[in-house]
């Protein structure tokens, strides 16, 4: 720093640049300077000079290796990822091919080793060549500047070499036949930064701390709950025009978005002509099951009365189901407890009847008119004709044929 | 340069002679040998014909091959293939060696395309609708057409350069890149039907319209491994050794890898196309490639006619060395030839590869024949175009 | 200097004795220089180009006006519908994948296989690929309909647990395409740095300075740089070829795994390729032989380079030619009714007018160029070129279009029109093309000025060291 503020900068000979003529004249001269042992120089020229490798004694590049590897890398890596993504994590079968599917995947496996063996090759040769070097003092040779990449050729023997020698090196460069001799200074402090380390590190953090804000801004709206709609860039169709039910609209003269439906409008199923089965009633007088009772009707009506009915009249029909019992327990006030299904209520009533109790419901127990099915419903009065048999038979109520084995088993 | 001509030996000498007497004995014996033994097979005499049909379509490959290096390098003005162009127009002449050749095939017609067979045609409407193509009259004019096409190019080229050599006339090389233009879609037609005619209706049934770039990237790659072997044989026999350098290996080597990979694109195409189409006409194909022995043999052919050849061929030094490229071409010549083995046979051997002494023997023979066609060809002819224009680029070349 | 028109110099001279002079009017090193910088460091651009640059923006501005409206609107403003589900956006997308493959064939193929010439025009031939490989994504990019989650087609772990398909030839494309697009600009950059460095050193003034200072990373051309440069360079060429060949394949995959007659074929791959370099090569000379006489460049892409160009166009057409040969015997051979039927409907259906066209742009039109005088004569040229991308964009169209239109039920066929949005969105992918062109003519190097000055005769000399 106080060179500095003496105003004048300290300049140290940073190396000597020789121009040559021709690719003739710098190739033997590399061969020379090979010769005589310098290691910390180079040539310059505008474009590759063929055979000045070998002159300048420069060792095989590296970047064919490192493509290679990088080939190799992307090509088994292109592999895995496809073996990994479709046969192991997301197996999914398509047009019947095996979800591991080799020829189906050297596309992508060839493209995959391409891509990572021309990166290793651009990468390799930038880290290689210590790219990018923005600065370099030679940059303050006119010459240099003006004619290296354009039609000139240079030698560059810098003053770190140990062979180096300000003299000896200059008449070295001559007696190869260099055009010219110029040497090439470089600031004593060529990187004495204008701003400290201690305020460079605070600006810094200044400034990310700055720039965190608006996405730390958006996460924490994102997370919040909110009334009104978010801002969306990309709708994709989450917000939709549509009419909520019994809301108004504009669009009919009544103002209303919903619609009555036409006069004579039959729903689906509606049309039930024949009352006595659906109602259990025709000409106000009870009708008898109209279904033809057999084994499967029976066992679908237990089946649905042990699921609907069970519960507060009992598996068997006694009027002792669980819900009953609890209610039994606790003295409910209101409870009124079910019937038995051998209650002689029950037994009297007609089939039709029955039928409209477990539809409409009665006292305590509920409509089952929307829950179970019409048939099903004839299906459990058919059952419970079977479970107040069940209670009510006698010997001569079974066949003929089944008396011997019923009295077996009874026996046993 | 002239120093360096002078210096070194240029043409067959004697041993075109013995190229001649011995190719001549060795391939009457290896053909008797095949020919009789294929009585103690099961399959008689039908064994002999499948074994003589892949050997000639892989020495028909190689004459092909050549035809096409010979009008690509004149068509492309090529400097450094002048020293091995004379060569390559001998072995591309070979290919009136294999019309002669042919009549081999023509006497196994009956055994080798079922196509042949009348009743073939009886109750397939499929190939009743192929009949004007596939019936025996047709099929040998276009043969003939074919190697009327490939006689007459392959000897305007062996002669001109030939007549080149004392008349050092730069006109004619002139001309000979004039005839390569249209000389390149010619052949390129009449091998892709060659291919269709010889190869492909031996399943009349099955088609493809990538086959003949198929038969015509083996052939490129076939003749590419021939130069580098018999380059290095010549070599070793003292001729050509101031001629030939490892700079030539080097380019033919880059070649041998070049089309390796265009094989194995050709291949994979075909493959994959009707593996992934999944249509039954077209993957019985495969399917057949696939049963048995027949597998294992497919895997064979992706490794050693892809894999291996790649790998080894990246490495620069091994195509710069002449013993080893020549190593490599022995390795794919090969692998060439079983590749058109696996085309070949799997119609008529079913669930096992078979290979037997008779297609060895069969090979030998032809090969013995084919080696004296070369030298038939060759007579006294120089080794080297002596009076191409660009004899000397191709002398000083240098592979950077 | 900038006004004087330089004389055309015949350099097509094919006489096998000695090798022609690949770059005109006696140029060294400084020549080559001054041409190529002269371009991007004249105060004012040509007139002509100023010109150009307001049609281009005016087209590009008009297809950010209807990709807006297809994003905000849906796909249902093209002409796509049952049967056709594939339309023009697929044609488009072809047709300029296609175009970029001619810039990577000059710059690595040739480059493998040693042809100089190439260094005059491998530098906008790179630049035309890499904007013809923007247009080519953007058609399939909009055709997704619902374009901000495009990122699905890629591996990257997302909320829906999801991974894409990879057996899926589409997705294949993805990886393809933009494997192809980074390659390339990474190819053309990497080549770059040399020239930028002495637009660097050339530069008066310091915006100039800075810009082309930071992105030539401070390029000195030391041999010890220029040894590992050299091998990148190579390397990226090796590794270019083949992936040059695999986007066209695997494009063509997209067409080949399908099932559907005149799609299903398996010579589709090597196909597709030779279209590609074909049409490519065609762009190529719509815009070499107008910008040649633009900027001055008549000394450095020469006749001879015209020439050889043409003499590929008319290579790779025929080769085309090939493959429409096959495909119809084959699909006669092949003893299959739909099949046949495909490629009779092709030629002599209702879309035989596009087939006839796509016919005769290219084979038949290219065919001229057998004839010497056509491949020299630059506005002779010019115009076979525009034929033959017209033929091209239709080969794409025909494949597409004929065999969608026409189902195996006989109740689903249909025929396709366009609406004026397709028509109005590819006119605008010119735009885009054409004004990233006109912006890298103006502004980069045009030309790979190390690479031609190392094909230069001084840059040749007898080696003592190399002799053998």
């Amino acid at each position: 720093m106080t060179d500095q503020s003496s105003g004048q900068k300290k300049m140290k000979l940073h190396g000597l640049l020789g121009e040559f003529k021709d690719i003739e004249s710098i190739l033997k001269a590399s061969a020379a300077i090979r010769d005589k042992g310098f290691k910390k120089w180079d040539t310059y020229t505008p474009f590759p000079v063929h055979g000045i490798e070998k002159a300048m004694g420069i060792k095989k590049s590296l970047v064919p290796k490192i493509v290679f590897t990088c080939g190799l890398i992307g090509g088994i890596g292109g592999l895995g990822l496809q073996w990994w993504t479709n046969a192991v994590n997301y197996p999914w079968i398509v047009s019947g091919k095996p979800l591991f599917s080799v020829p189906a995947n050297i596309p992508i496996v060839f493209e995959t080793t391409v891509l990572l063996a021309a990166f290793g090759a651009v990468f390799g040769m930038i880290f290689l060549n210590k790219l990018p070097q923005l600065y370099s003092p030679l940059f303050t040779s006119k010459n240099f500047s003006q004619g290296a990449t354009n039609d000139k050729f240079f030698v560059y023997i810098e003053a770190q070499d140990p062979k180096f020698s300000p003299d000896r090196t200059r008449e070295l460069l001559e007696s190869l036949n260099a055009v010219t001799v110029e040497e090439i200074e470089e600031e004593e402090h060529a990187w004495s930064p204008s701003l400290s380390p201690k305020m460079a590190w605070s600006i810094g953090s200044i400034v990310f701390c700055l720039i965190l804000i608006p996405p730390l801004y958006i996460a924490r709206a994102q997370a919040k709950d909110r009334t009104t709609t978010r801002v969306q860039l990309i709708p994709d169709m989450d917000q939709q025009p549509r009419v909520n039910a019994q809301a108004a609209s504009t669009i009919f003269v009544d103002g209303r978005g919903m619609r009555n439906y036409v006069d004579g409008t039959v729903p689906r199923g509606g049309a039930q002509t024949n009352t006595g089965y659906y109602t259990g009633a025709e000409n106000e007088e009870w009708v008898s099951n109209p279904l033809p009772v057999n084994r499967a009707l029976l066992e679908r009506g237990q089946n649905r009365f042990d699921i609907y009915c069970a519960a507060c009249h009992g598996i068997d029909g006694s009027g002792n189901g669980p819900i009953a019992i609890r209610a039994k327990r606790l003295r409910e006030p209101n409870w009124v407890p079910p019937l038995a299904m051998t209650d002689s209520t029950v037994l009297e009533r007609p089939d039709g009847h029955l039928f409209n109790t477990i539809t409409n419901g009665i006292r305590n127990m509920p409509a089952y008119g929307d829950q179970i099915h019409v048939e099903d419903r004839w299906a459990i009065v058919a059952y419970i004709r079977a479970l107040q048999k069940s209670q009510h038979a006698t010997l001569q109520d079974v066949p003929a044929d089944k008396r011997e084995q019923l009295r077996e088993e009874g026996q046993k | 340069m002239a120093k360096r001509l002078e210096n070194d030996t240029i043409d067959l000498g004697s041993t075109g002679a013995s190229f001649l007497k011995m190719g001549a004995i060795v391939g009457a014996i290896g053909l008797a040998i095949a020919l009789f033994g294929s009585f103690t097979t099961e399959m008689k005499l039908e064994r002999f014909f499948l074994s003589y049909l892949v050997n000639f379509a892989f020495f028909l490959s190689l004459s092909i091959g050549a035809l096409f290096f010979i009008l690509t390098q004149h068509i492309g003005r090529a400097g450094w293939s002048v020293v091995v162009r004379r060569v390559s127009e001998g072995f591309a002449a070979n290919v009136g060696l294999m019309l002669v050749l042919f009549i081999g095939v023509f006497l196994g017609m009956g055994q080798l395309y079922s196509w042949t067979n009348p009743e073939a045609f009886a109750n397939d409407p499929i190939l009743q609708g192929k009949q004007p193509y596939l019936n025996t009259q047709f099929f040998l004019i276009r043969i003939l057409v074919y190697f009327g096409v490939w006689i007459l190019l392959t000897q305007y080229f062996l002669r001109g350069s030939a007549k080149q050599d004392s008349t050092k006339d730069p006109k004619k090389t002139e001309r000979m890149q004039m005839v390569s233009a249209p000389g390149i879609p010619l052949t390129a037609i009449t091998v892709t039907f060659a291919s269709f005619d010889l190869l492909m209706s031996r399943d009349p049934h099955w088609f493809s319209t990538i086959f003949g770039v198929y038969y015509f990237a083996g052939s490129f790659l076939g003749y590419f491994s021939l130069m580098a072997v018999f380059f290095c044989f010549l070599q070793s026999k003292g001729m050509l050794k101031e001629t030939v350098t490892p700079d030539h290996y080097h380019d033919i080597g880059k070649y041998m890898f070049g089309f390796t990979v265009f094989w194995a694109y050709i291949a994979f195409s075909q493959f994959m196309l009707i593996w992934y189409g999944n249509i039954p006409e077209e993957t019985v194909w495969y399917i057949r490639r696939f049963e048995g022995g027949w597998l294992n043999a497919s895997y064979f052919l992706l490794i050693g006619h892809f894999i291996i050849p790649f790998f080894i061929l990246l490495f620069r030094e091994i195509k710069r060395i002449p013993a080893a490229l020549a190593a490599v071409g022995v390795w794919i010549l090969a692998m060439h030839w079983f590749d058109l083995y696996w085309i070949v046979m799997p119609e008529s051997i079913k669930g096992h590869v078979g290979i037997s002494w008779i297609d060895i023997a069969c090979f030998i023979g032809m090969g013995g024949l084919y080696l004296a066609g070369f030298a038939f060809f060759m007579g006294r002819k120089s080794l080297i175009p002596e009076g191409d224009p660009r004899l000397e680029e191709s002398l000083e070349f240098k592979n950077a | 200097m900038a006004t004087t028109a330089v004389q055309e110099i015949d350099n097509t001279s094919n006489d096998p004795t000695k090798r022609p002079t690949l770059v005109t009017g006696g140029l060294d090193f400084n020549g080559v220089t001054e041409t190529v910088c002269r371009v991007a460091e004249a105060p004012s651009a040509p007139k002509s180009w100023y010109f150009l640059l307001v049609i281009a923006v005016a087209a590009l501005l008009n297809l950010f006006v209807w990709v807006g409206y297809l994003i905000t609107t849906g796909t249902g403003v093209w002409g796509l519908n049952n049967p056709v589900g594939w339309g023009w956006a697929i044609v488009n997308f072809v047709f300029w994948v296609g175009i970029g493959h001619a810039g990577t064939l000059i710059s690595a193929i040739l480059f493998l296989f040693r042809q100089k010439w190439r260094t005059s025009i491998n530098r906008f031939a790179e630049a035309m690929t890499i904007f013809a490989v923007m247009c080519a994504g953007l058609f399939p990019g909009i055709h997704v309909g619902r374009v901000w989650v495009v990122y699905w087609m890629f591996p990257i772990p997302n909320y829906l647990n999801m991974w894409p398909q990879f057996r899926s030839p589409l997705l294949w494309d993805v990886f393809a395409v933009s494997t192809y697009a980074t390659v390339s600009i990474l190819f053309w950059y990497v080549g770059m740095i040399p020239d930028l460095a002495t637009f660097r050193d050339r530069a008066k003034d310091k915006i100039r300075k800075f810009a082309y200072g930071l992105l030539s990373l401070g390029w000195k051309g030391s041999s010890r740089n220029w040894a590992n440069y050299e091998w990148a360079y190579l390397l990226l060429a090796a590794l270019a070829t083949p992936l040059v060949l695999s986007v066209h394949s695997i494009v063509s995959f997209d067409f080949a795994v399908s099932q559907l007659p005149g799609w299903h074929t398996t010579i589709f791959p090597p196909y597709f390729v030779a279209g590609a370099i074909f049409s490519g090569f065609a762009m190529v000379i719509s815009l070499a032989v107008p910008a040649r006489k633009m900027f001055h460049l008549e000394n450095i892409i020469t006749l001879r380079h015209l020439d050889i160009m043409n003499r590929i166009i008319l290579a790779t057409g025929s080769m085309v030619g090939y493959a429409y040969i096959i495909e119809f015997f084959i699909a006669w051979y092949s003893g299959n009714g739909y099949e046949s039927f495909a490629f009779v409907n092709r030629a002599f259906g209702p879309y035989a007018w596009a087939y006839w066209t796509m016919f005769t742009c290219n084979v038949i039109i290219p065919q001229v160029f057998w004839i010497r005088w056509a491949r020299v004569t630059p506005w002779f040229m010019f115009i076979i070129s525009i034929f033959v991308n017209i033929g091209m964009w239709f080969e794409r169209f025909v494949i597409t279009i004929t065999s969608l239109s026409r189902d195996f039920l006989p109740a689903n066929w249909g025929y396709y029109t366009p609406t004026y949005v397709d028509v109005l969105t590819f006119v605008g992918s010119f735009g885009l093309f054409l004004t990233l062109f006109l912006l890298f003519c103006r502004f980069l190097p045009i030309v790979a000025m190390a690479e031609v000055k190392a094909t230069l005769p001084d840059a040749h000399v007898y080696h003592p060291e190399e002799d053998h």
